[in-house]
């Protein structure tokens, strides 16, 4: 009976409507892509940047190392964007 | 560990920790031992100290100069740090600066007492505790003791005061009053840290630590005395020996066996080498009290890299800054006194 069921709804579905469907599955898995490694680097962001700040507070000449540093977690977002081009794009 | 912990925190440590590498090297001391006080005063007005000395330059001079320098110096570090601290560790910071609120109103009452003039009280306070600058002036305007007392009705160490005043006036001495307030102290600050707050475990951590140094430092001191009589009374309770442990630790006469106990009763691998280290190598009491000190800082040092977002790298800056005005102190006030700089290491915490 199930089995049934499932066959008549491909049926329904055209090819166009699968098409559609798979784009947008690439579309919701790009966005994942870079919606969770933007949250990661954040987190990762967070600690790395209030030490920086901490240090430049006590100390000017730390501006250009901490900079360096709280960016170095922004790698993680660019291969979430990275992976998100590909799937759109490929 | 890890994503729990808040950007404040891990801000503030920073700081801390920058703040602890600006201060005095070992080998800056050294150079210090063999120059006068002026030579001393030119030093500590190129360094985190420029501030104060340029302001005080004009109406002190000498050793007064740097003595009221540090001590501003210290007062503004604690202030500052007292208002950057986040949540519970700005309230473990102000609760552990007590101390100092203690220092000040004894030293406010046993001036008074001894009729010293109003100005030449105000130069020793340092109002690095809750009692800032405008709260001792307004104590020191006071001219009688227990109108004094009676302002500080809402302070915590007030029933203590209220309790132990009387009698220190009838003895003339402050010292009874002065060990039950610290006592008071150590007992609020392990009531605050065992009331399941952020971080509390932590903080009772460094506090029995710095119970059982005060406690140790207190029985070699009673051994370089030969006091006997109220030993039980200079005893803090909160750390790792119980009062008759003290008691107990006090009465033995021999050295080694002295040691020997105190191993026993405390386990700190630190402490364990310089007790074998003052066993063979006899040292006096200055010495022996100093290296207790280092033993503190260097076990304050593990544990903050051991919690290195917690009170502790707030609380290993607030001692190492305390001794480095300590030091720069005992080396003006030595070579002041023209003491041989081998004797005036002996002080040094270094």
């Amino acid at each position: 009976m199930a089995a049934e069921a499932v066959i008549a709804a491909v049926d329904v579905m055209s090819i166009e409507q699968i098409t559609a469907s798979q784009v947008g599955m690439k579309a919701i898995g790009a966005g994942l892509a870079v919606g969770l490694t933007g949250i990661g680097t954040g987190v990762a962001e967070m600690g790395i940047g209030a030490a920086a700040v901490g240090a430049i507070a006590e100390n000017k000449d730390f501006f250009g190392l901490g900079l360096l540093f709280t960016v170095i977690p922004e790698t993680i977002v660019i291969f979430g964007l990275v992976v998100g081009l590909l799937l759109l794009f490929l | 560990m890890g994503v729990n912990i808040s950007a404040p925190y891990i801000y503030v440590c920073t700081r801390m920790r920058m703040r602890k590498s600006k201060l005095l090297p070992k080998e800056e001391y050294q150079r210090m031992l063999n120059m006068s006080v002026s030579e001393i005063t030119r030093i500590i007005g190129e360094t985190e100290y420029k501030q104060e000395i340029d302001e005080l330059g004009t109406t002190f001079r000498g050793i007064d100069l740097i003595e009221v320098a540090l001590s501003w110096n210290l007062a503004k570090e604690y202030q500052k740090i007292q208002a950057i601290t986040p949540g519970t560790l700005k309230q473990f910071t102000q609760v552990y600066l007590r101390t100092w609120d203690i220092q000040n109103v004894l030293t406010i009452l046993r001036g008074k007492m001894q009729g010293v003039k109003t100005g030449k009280i105000k130069e020793i306070l340092i109002p690095a505790g809750s009692l800032d600058k405008v709260a001792l002036d307004r104590l020191l305007s006071e001219e009688s003791p227990d109108r004094i007392i009676e302002m500080l009705k809402d302070n915590r160490m007030f029933p203590v005061l209220a309790r132990e005043y009387p009698l220190a006036k009838e003895a003339g001495s402050f010292s009874r009053m002065e060990n039950e307030l610290y006592k008071h102290l150590y007992a609020t600050i392990i009531n605050d840290a065992k009331t399941g707050v952020k971080g509390g475990a932590s903080f009772l951590a460094y506090i029995q630590l710095e119970i059982d140094i005060k406690n140790v430092k207190t029985l070699f001191r009673l051994k370089a005395d030969k006091v006997d009589e109220e030993a039980r009374e200079m005893f803090i309770p909160g750390g790792s020996l119980s009062l008759n442990d003290f008691a107990s630790l006090n009465a033995i006469k021999d050295l080694g066996e002295f040691i020997d106990m105190i191993r026993a009763n405390i386990s700190n691998d630190t402490l364990h080498v310089l007790l074998d280290e003052v066993r063979t190598k006899k040292g006096g009491v200055q010495y022996i009290e100093a290296r207790l000190t280092r033993v503190q800082l260097e076990q304050m040092e593990k544990m903050s890299k051991r919690n290195p977002f917690s009170i502790h790298p707030i609380l290993v800056y607030l001692e190492r800054k305390k001794y480095e005005v300590f030091n720069l102190r005992a080396l003006a006030r030595g070579k002041e006194s023209k003491l041989p700089s081998e004797k005036i290491v002996d002080y040094l915490v270094m």
